[in-house]
């Protein structure tokens, strides 16, 4: 496909998710991950928390309900989603993600580079809670297969 | 967890044995992530592109090796956590994880730990492999 490299330095458009308990306990269920902290409350408040806390890779749950879905994020970028397969993914942590926080995202696309089968996407997100402070960033890499 | 001294490189983290991938994994998890890929639910969308039907999600991966370090490590300790998947996750495939420490080094008055995490199925063969960095209260 060409024209990929343009792609370097690309803003997706901002958004802000909602963390809610149920969406915590109902990503917590799905990767069958039941620690308390998740899942309630009152045992979230003994650990120290405001509330319960979003698992580790709770990021993608921000990225894929409150920003673009899967298929829209490869019509935006121009990717053939059927060759799209998910490269690795990188979380810094900096702070609690817990029930009640409103996250906002900026992502950007930080490089393009084009290998012998397939082209290396790495998007680049920052995400901030309603307080201004910086709690994750993460790097998304995606591959696209010739 | 044992404290900051009580850690040694070489330590191996206690294994995670997930049960065995059915398709209702595959539907909770896109229903919860909101990765709505059909390479993960259609079968003839697997088989089209290659994959001989429908692969997991890496993200999904992702999560039991998370599980794994937080089982281990307090979340709130987790500094960094970072995956490459390696191969695909199919049906049928019971991932089991492991990970062990790498590092360990003081920085600023405060403990941080390194280690590496891998996800591999009933065959050994691994499908995600990564590292994580944690802060550990010095004792």
């Amino acid at each position: 496909m060409k024209n990929k490299a343009d792609l370097a330095g690309k803003k997706l458009p901002a958004y802000s998710f909602a963390v809610e308990r149920g969406k915590i306990r109902e990503f917590a269920a799905a990767i069958g991950d039941m620690k308390e902290i998740y899942l309630n409350p009152e045992r979230a408040a003994l650990a120290g928390y405001p509330d319960v806390v979003a698992p580790p890779t709770f990021g993608t749950v921000i990225n894929l309900w409150g920003g673009m879905g899967f298929i829209e994020m490869c019509d935006y970028l121009n990717l053939d989603k059927v060759r799209v397969l998910h490269g690795g993914q990188e979380y810094e942590y900096l702070g609690d993600i817990v029930a009640g926080d409103v996250i906002t995202v900026a992502t950007t696309v930080s490089s393009c580079e084009e290998k012998r089968n397939m082209y290396v996407l790495t998007l680049e997100s920052s995400y901030v809670n309603q307080r201004n402070e910086e709690v994750l960033r993460c790097r998304h890499i995606v591959l696209e297969l010739k | 967890m044992p404290d900051f001294d009580g850690i040694n490189i070489g330590d191996e983290m206690p294994v995670l044995r997930k049960e065995p991938l059915d398709q209702i994994w595959l539907v909770k998890y896109a229903g919860a992530s909101g990765d709505f890929n059909p390479l993960h639910y259609m079968e003839e969308v697997g088989r089209a592109a290659g994959h001989g039907g429908v692969i997991a999600h890496g993200m999904l991966i992702m999560g039991f090796m998370g599980q794994a370090v937080t089982d281990w490590i307090p979340n709130r300790c987790l500094k960094s956590f970072r995956v490459r998947f390696v191969r695909m996750t199919r049906l049928g495939d019971a991932i089991t994880v492991t990970g062990r420490i790498t590092g360990k080094k003081v920085t600023g008055g405060r403990g941080v730990i390194s280690g590496e995490v891998e996800a591999a199925d009933q065959n050994g063969e691994v499908k995600a492999a990564g590292t994580f960095e944690a802060w550990i209260p010095l004792g």
